[in-house]
This record gives C-alpha cells, structure tokens and sequence, in this order.
C-alpha cells in the first residue's frame, strides 16, 4: 500500500528551507581560523537533515548534492580538514543551489544542472583535499572544555586505541523482542570489541517487557558508537553504560555525568521504576563493578540499593522523592561510613564522587551525620571532584527540570520544542477572539445603560470577562508574533556577496534581533529593508580609498536596530557613509522638472529621494541607480501603517527610520465624529487637535483653506465635504481640527468631534467590497456597528494636491 | 446570445434533476435565484454608510465580524418607493467568493424546477440587462424570472468588485 507522501511535501519544503537558512547564518557567523565546534556540527545537523528527509521524499538531486557537502562538513567536523573561507563559499553556493533545487521542485524556476556538477566537483575536491591538523590532540583537549556534547564524541575519539569495559544494561522494547534485534545488536557489539552475556532474563514468565539484559563491552571504540543502538532496542530510557575501567584520564568523569544527566532527563518516572524495579536483581552484578560485594547486603530495600557507580544526581534524585527521608537513617549512614572505608584504599575517583554528594545531601537535609572518614580523603581529591560535581550538583537543587542542563546545548541547538500549524488557522483564532472582544464591548456597554447601573455580581463578572478577554487577545496576538531576525538573518549574505562585488568594504552589525513582529509585517518588510541596505551600500559607503581619504575607518560600517517605541516597531538602517548631498539632490530634482525651492528644510529634501524615478546616482549599476526602488520601499511601508523617515548628514552618513505598527490586526485608533457617522483615525498619524479660531483659518486663491498652527500654514481637509455628509457644525470654528501628518507632509483634518481612543481590529472591507478612495479599512464598534478607519496618507495627499491646485 | 445559451446548455444535460431556487419580489416583479448562493435572510439594519459610492450601496455592515456591503436592489432596478421598515428584508449571498447582502421588497418561497421548465427569456431591454437572466419560468399565474445572481453581483454594473470595468 502506497502512502501519498504529496501530503508531506510541504512540510518538507518549508523544514529544508527552514535548515538551509539556519545552514546559512551559521556559516555567515563561522570563524574561518577557530571554528566553533559546536557551529560546525549544528551546519552538520542542518545538512544531514536535508539530506535525510529529501532521501525519505525520493528528492535524489538535494539527497546527492547534501551528500557531498555531507561528507566535506563531517571531515572538517572531525577536524581531518582545516576550514578555509573557500570552502565556506562553496557551501554557501551549494546552499543556493540547494534551495533552488528546493524551488524547482515547488514547481517556481529551474536549476542550472551545469551549475550542480560544478559544486559539486568543487566540495569534492575541497574534500579530498588532505590538511593534516598538527595541533589535533591540542584542539581536541580545547574542545573537551568547551563543549561538553561534542567533548563526548570527541573524548571517545581521542581514547581511541585505549581498551575500555563498560557494564551495559538495558530493557529492550517489545519490536526489538520480537524481531531478533537483541542479538543482531550482540553481533554488532562483537564487532567492536569483546562481548560477554553476564545476565539475560530467563526464556519466560518475564512478561511483555523481557526483563533486564546485562552485557560486558570490552572496547576501543568510544561510547557513543554503539550506545544509540542500544538505545534504539530499549524501552524509552531504560539503558544505561558504565564504564568500569579505571581511567587514568580525569575528564573520564565528564563523559560519566553526562550519562548520568541523560538517564534523568529520561523524566523521574523513568528514573525511579528504573531503580526500583529493573536495578534491583543487578545489585549483585552491580557490586562487582566496584571494589567490594560486602557493603552491599545493607542496601536490601529497593529504595536503598544504589549501584556502586551511581553518581551523586541519581542519589539525590531518589533524595527528592518521598523516599528521601529514609535514605538517611543510620542504616545507610553505617553503610557509607563502610564504603568510605573501603575507597580509601582502592578506586578514589568515583569515592569521592559519592562522598561529597553524601555531604552536601547532608546539608541539605539537617540531620546530624558526621563523618570523620571524609576529612581522610585527600584535600586535592575533594577540590577536583567537586569541580565535576557542580553541575550535577545544580541538577539537584533544581529538581528534574535542571537534569536537562546538561543537555541544554544540544537542545537549543536541536530547535524547541514546537508545532507547525497553518497561518490560516492563526488567523480564524485571531478573529474569533476579535469577535468576542466585540461581544464584550457589547455586553459592557449594554449593562451601563441599565437604569439602576447593573448588580453588582453582573458587574464584577463582565470587568474579569474584560480582562480575561484582553489576556486571551494578547496571548492570541503573540502567536502570530515572530522575531525580527527571521529579517535580519538574511542581510550578512547581502552585505558580503554585494561589498565584494561592489569593492568595498562593509561590515554589518546589527541589533535588536529579538523584537517581535507579526508575521505579516515580517514577509513584507523584507524587500523594503533589503532595499534599503543595497541602498546604503551602494550610494552610501564609500570605497576604502575614499574613506581612507576623508580620514574613516577604510570599513564601512551598516548598523541594523530593532526596536519598540511607543506602540510601534522602529527598525533603523544606518550608515556611516556619504550621506546625502542637499545639492544635489535639489538639482536633479529641478532637472527632473519638479518644483523645488532652496528654502525647502531638509527633511523635504530628502524626502525627494522617495519620489518615483528619482535617482542621484552618476552611473547606473546592476545594484541600484534606476530609480525604482525608494517610490516602492515608501509604497510598501505605508501599506503597512507604517512610515519612514530620512536624517543625514554629509560625510557622516545616514540613518533611514521605519516605523511600523506592532501588527497589522490591530490598531489604536481615535474615534471622530462627522455628522451621524464615525470613523477611525489611527493614533500613530495624530499630532494633536484643537478647536481652531475664526482668525486661525485663512483661504488661498478662495478655495483651499489654510489654518495657522503655531506659526505653520496647514492645509485643511473637511471630511464633512470630502464624503458629501452634513456637518453638525455651521461653521469651522465649531469642530475639531485634528493635525495629522503622514509622509513628512501636515494637514489638518476638520471633523465636528472628538469621540475616544479605541484599540479596534482592522478588518478588511476589500474582501466584500472594494477599495473606497481615504478609507484604508473597517472596524467593529462597540455597539456592533461598523465604523471605517481614515486612510491617512491619502487624505494628506488630498491636501496636498487641491493646495498644489490653489497655488 | 451565448451568455444565455450556455447556463441552458449546461443544465440540459442533466435534464430530470430539479434544482431549488429562493423567490422575492421586487416591485411587481418575481425573481428566483439559486438557493445555494444563499447564506442567510435576516432583517434590514442601518448599514455604515460608504461616502462616495452609487446610491444603491447602502453601506456596510456587521456580520458576527464579516463587513457586508449592502445593496439596495430596488434602487437599482429603479423602482420608485424604496422604504426602510422593520419587515424589510435584506438576502445574504455567497457569490464569487464573497458575501454580499442584498435589499429586496419581500421573500416569497423556495421553489423547484427542473430545467426544462425554465425557457429562455425574449430579448428586451430595460433597466435589468438580459444577460445576467438565465431564462424565464412560469409556475400556476407567476412568471419567475431565474437569474444569474453571481454574474449580476460580480458585474461592473454593481461597482462591487475592484477592476471589473
């Protein structure tokens, strides 16, 4: 029976681009000379991911080229290769071309087949060719401290050739019982090393779970070779690996806790019954793993026995569960006193291991346990180990969840924990919520018309329907909300594929990356922001001969800044270039035929940039020059509710400001009254309002009215006269002027009140209707009606041009 | 021609099935249309007016969150007495995607025909365009007239869409 794997398909595409994107951020940030390890397995990951799940989807052209790159990843990994930039080029290309792979099989472009081979041949050769590490061992050693996960692997490698035994004990699973996979893994096991059976469960009567298999490893290879096997045939959690050997190494004891942590994460279920239940017939075999079979016969109880090798996490682990009391009664007590004895003279390391989680147990518990032997362990031996017992030591204090610290590197590394869920249904979610905040609204206000105001239960039940409502909005809000460096993680490739085409150089920082936005807003800010970094770039710094010339750093310098302002996000692209040249700009302006006076400020200057087909540039290039580009860039954020701004200085540079709304679903508005009907006008475009004096309003050439704002002359827009309704009001002075500004340009908006400030839910009207020239959407009142928001911008640029007509 | 010969030709084929269609009045006159383009019948609200739009867009409204322009089909049509009362009653369609409300004078009943009791319509102008009538029906004394909702809604001639022209 055939699956339709169609189904999958998308999710493929969206994870591998995802794997891709994250491949190339992380490349971007790799230090060519001292690769992180850490980064360089997490590109591995990314890698072997695509690999793998194109393999699954039949994607035999991503599987091959990710193969390849595979395999040089793996070998600069294991450090048999240096990293060299060329090799990061090459992947970055391969990255390319794997994701118009991607595309081509989403059925959008096609991919250059000349172009695959050729990347392929160079990963090839890349990898073949043989840089021996000479200060391997010495890495390797930096490795070991840097990284505990990779530490783990790498240790292994670098005991390799030392023969290790470990104690394996595991309870396989019911598919592993049923289909031989207990042996197969005993064949495996043989062909690495020694293998002895020391206990397997008997033939029958054990139940589904087959019981507890012990097996005796004697090896070269390190741990991690062979322990995902037998945590493949095991029950979730239920194995473990000692290693018996004495090891002359002190980092041994790393590799040891690390397990440790592994079997807590496991969940303390897992960890007790473990104990409990499937340790309890090893005691025996436990016992020969250490040094003496004797102390054991105290530890009968289940919730006593330990394994010898336990270390000072799992002890307190059981610590922690109720059976933490009767862990320390004097019972126990003499059986340490014992096994102090014992270590003395023998196998000091993990002695001492168990003697300090004994006395630090001690202090957390305030019962009166002195022990003398303690003060016999050498003063050296108790700082060493209690250097690798902090954070097992941690673990403890925190309880379970703290056991995942050891892992949280490979954690954040492997993604969190999350699920894929359609925009779509985000969306139904998010207007449903916006209708109950209206049904809220609704209720709230019918309850304050009731005659004797509403009883008092009634009252106090709609004020935590309201805040429930509000907390249940937001949290739905959040969902759609996403980190701006979805953005910012594709500007470092920008910024280094076009310096070096454009013979500069540029260095990119950017901050902020973390302010959220809606998800919306991400996918449209995109094209703008890459515009407007090209455009910096391109006209804004200068070439190094230049900078050096006029006293700069030879590097330029784009800074990128996210941030919260007000109920906005402001998303700053800045550079420390040319700035732009006043002149200039006015002359090509006047050349252009545009109307344009020296005595304009600068904002207005600048704000020529944005005009359709305006361009200063002397040349035109393939990267910007033609002039389209600003008129979009302005276009597109304004579609959002959003606005730019322009500051710059000549020789200094310059800063171009976008200011967005948080979201694009929801909008703080004022509500204005025009005769019997209200509408919206978003908050972020009001300046201020004022009832105006009849001297305040003077006209130009009879028709356009002006209206004298603190020494400004504004335009005036009468809404009652723009959208043919009657005016409460028979003369000016009797509204409001309400003064916008959007665009750099002012206006004052004639309305006959002042209602309120709502935040309301922006609701398209487009969806059932159609675009209505000054209005820019719709809400729901309270009441239920509808009231339509104020395109701003657009009733500015009324302004702007019926002024124009008048002059 | 062919806008008419088309929707006959493509429900000739499947000759016996009856389909239902939703009567109203509007003036003296009777209409049917297809009753799956029917969402809903309720009554007429004073609808958000919408500055600047054709005087039979009423405006919009409020439905459970959905903006609903309205219009007024009798202003449309040209009849003369076009009066808002509680009994008005507006028909909520589902047409190209959309939701649209329309006014009518009153509802009358949800009929059966099968197609072949549907005739083609004489060609004869006035202020309903005769493309958008699928044809005429004749049901006891009435004289239905079966249109095209979704093609009349989605017209240029309703100013409902963007760039239908």
């Amino acid at each position: 029976m055939a699956i339709d794997m169609t189904q999958f398909y998308q999710v493929f595409f969206e994870e591998s681009a995802e794997h891709l994107a994250n491949m190339e951020s992380l490349l971007l940030g790799l230090d060519i000379s001292h690769p992180d390890p850490e980064q360089l397995n997490a590109i591995f990951r990314a890698a072997h991911s695509i690999k793998g799940s194109a393999g699954t989807f039949g994607f035999s052209d991503l599987a091959d080229t990710t193969h390849i790159l595979e395999n040089l990843l793996d070998r600069i990994r294991k450090q048999e290769l240096l990293l060299k930039e060329e090799m990061v080029d090459a992947f970055l290309e391969a990255g390319d071309l794997l994701k118009q792979m991607l595309e081509a099989h989403q059925g959008r472009g096609e991919v250059d087949q000349l172009q695959v081979a050729e990347i392929g041949s160079r990963l090839r050769d890349l990898s073949t060719g043989v840089t021996a590490v000479e200060d391997e061992e010495e890495d390797k050693k930096k490795v070991g401290e840097d990284e505990k996960d990779t530490a783990f692997s790498q240790l292994g490698q670098a005991d390799g050739g030392v023969l290790c035994s470990y104690d394996i004990q595991f309870v396989p699973n019911e598919v592993s019982l049923s289909n031989g996979a207990v042996a197969s893994l005993i064949d495996e096991l043989k062909s690495i090393g020694t293998v002895d059976v020391i206990d397997r469960p008997a033939e029958e009567g054990n139940g589904a779970l087959g019981g507890v298999w012990r097996l005796r490893l004697q090896t070269s290879a390190a741990q991690d070779k062979f322990s995902e096997q037998i945590d493949f045939i095991s029950d979730s959690g239920a194995w473990r690996i000692f290693e018996t050997s004495p090891s002359p190494r002190s980092d041994e004891s790393y590799g040891f806790f690390d397990e440790a942590s592994v079997v807590v994460d496991g969940g303390a279920e897992a960890c007790y019954g473990f104990f409990t239940e499937d340790f309890r017939p090893d005691n025996s075999s436990c016992a020969d793993a250490g040094s003496s079979t004797e102390p054991y016969g105290l530890f009968s109880d289940p919730p006593f026995s330990l394994p010898a090798d336990s270390s000072p996490v799992e002890e307190l682990k059981i610590s922690e569960e109720e059976s933490g009391y009767g862990f320390f009664d004097n019972e126990y007590t003499r059986a340490h006193l014992m096994r102090s004895d014992a270590i003395s003279d023998g196998d000091a390391a993990p002695a001492t291991l168990e003697s300090l989680a004994f006395g630090e147990a001690s202090m957390a518990l305030p019962s009166p346990v002195s022990n003398p032997n303690l003060e016999d362990i050498p003063v050296d031996r108790v700082i060493s180990s209690s250097k690798v017992s902090i954070p097992a030591g941690n673990g403890n204090g925190n309880g379970h969840g703290d056991g995942k610290a050891a892992r949280s590197v490979l954690a954040a590394a492997g993604g969190e924990s999350s699920i894929r869920v359609s925009v779509e249904k985000v969306d139904q979610l998010i207007n449903l919520v916006g209708e109950l905040v209206i049904t809220q609204a609704m209720l709230l206000q019918t309850s304050s018309l009731m005659p004797s105001g509403a009883p008092e239960g009634l009252a106090n039940g709609l004020a935590q329907l309201e805040r429930n409502t509000r907390d249940l909005q937001e949290s739905v809000m959040s969902i759609r909300m996403m980190p701006i460096s979805f953005v910012f993680s594709r500007f470092p490739r920008v910024v280094r594929d076009l310096s070096g085409k454009l013979g500069k150089q540029v260095e990119l920082k950017t901050s902020g990356e973390t302010t959220e936005l809606d998800k919306g807003l991400i996918e449209r800010i995109a094209d703008p922001l890459t515009h407007l970094i090209r455009n910096s770039l391109d006209h804004g710094i200068e070439s190094p001969e230049k900078r050096v010339a006029s006293g700069k750093n030879p590097v330029g310098t784009i800074t990128l800044k996210a941030y919260h302002q007000g109920g906005n996000i402001v998303v700053e692209v800045g550079d420390d270039g040319a700035g732009l040249q006043r002149n200039r700009i006015l002359s090509k302006a006047r050349e252009r035929g545009m109307q344009v006076s020296d005595q304009m400020t600068d904002a207005e200057v600048f704000n020529l940039i944005f005009e359709a087909g305006f361009s200063t540039a002397d040349q035109i290039t393939d990267v910007s020059g033609r002039g389209v580009g600003m008129d979009v860039v302005r276009r597109n954020i304004q579609s959002m509710g959003g606005r730019v701004e322009i500051d710059s200085m000549p020789g200094v540079g310059t800063r171009i400001t976008v200011r967005l709304p948080l979201t694009l679903a929801i909008l703080d508005g004022m509500s204005v009254a025009v005769g019997d009907q209200t509408y919206i006008l978003p908050l972020s475009y009001v300046i201020e309002s004022l009832q105006p004096d009849i001297g305040d309003i003077k006209t130009l050439s009879n028709q356009m009215r002006v209206i004298q704002v603190r020494g400004e002359y504004l335009p005036v827009v009468v809404l009652h006269e723009v959208f043919s309704l009657k005016s409460k009001w028979k003369s000016l002075t009797q509204g409001i002027m309400v003064v916008l500004e959007a665009d750099g340009a002012k206006a004052a908006l004639f309305v006959d009140a002042l209602v309120g400030q709502h935040q309301v839910v922006i609701k398209s009207l487009e969806a059932n209707y159609r675009r209505v020239p000054g209005i820019s959407g719709a809400t729901i009142m309270g009441d239920g009606h509808v009231a339509l928001i104020l395109d701003i911008s657009a009733i500015v640029e009324m302004a702007k041009s019926s002024m124009q007509k008048a002059a | 021609m062919e806008s008419r010969s088309q929707p006959v030709g493509a429900v000739s084929d499947e000759e016996q099935v009856s389909s239902e269609y939703l009567t109203f009045t509007l003036g003296n006159e009777e209409y049917a249309i297809d009753i799956l383009k029917v969402q809903e019948i309720r009554g007429y609200e004073e609808p958000t007016f919408i500055a600047n739009a054709p005087v039979f867009i009423k405006g919009v409204i409020n439905l459970r969150g959905t903006i609903v322009p309205i219009v007024d089909l009798r202003i449309k049509f040209g009849l003369l007495e076009v009066e808002y009362t509680p009994f008005t009653v507006v028909v909520i369609l589902n047409v190209a995607n959309r939701v649209v409300g329309v006014v009518v004078d009153s509802v009358s009943d949800v009929i059966s025909l099968l197609p072949n009791q549907i005739r083609p319509a004489p060609e004869f102008s006035g202020s309903f365009d005769t493309k958008y009538i699928v044809g005429l029906a004749s049901l006891a004394q009435r004289m239905l007239i079966v249109t095209d909702i979704e093609r009349l809604m989605s017209s240029a001639d309703m100013e409902l869409i963007d760039g239908v022209r």
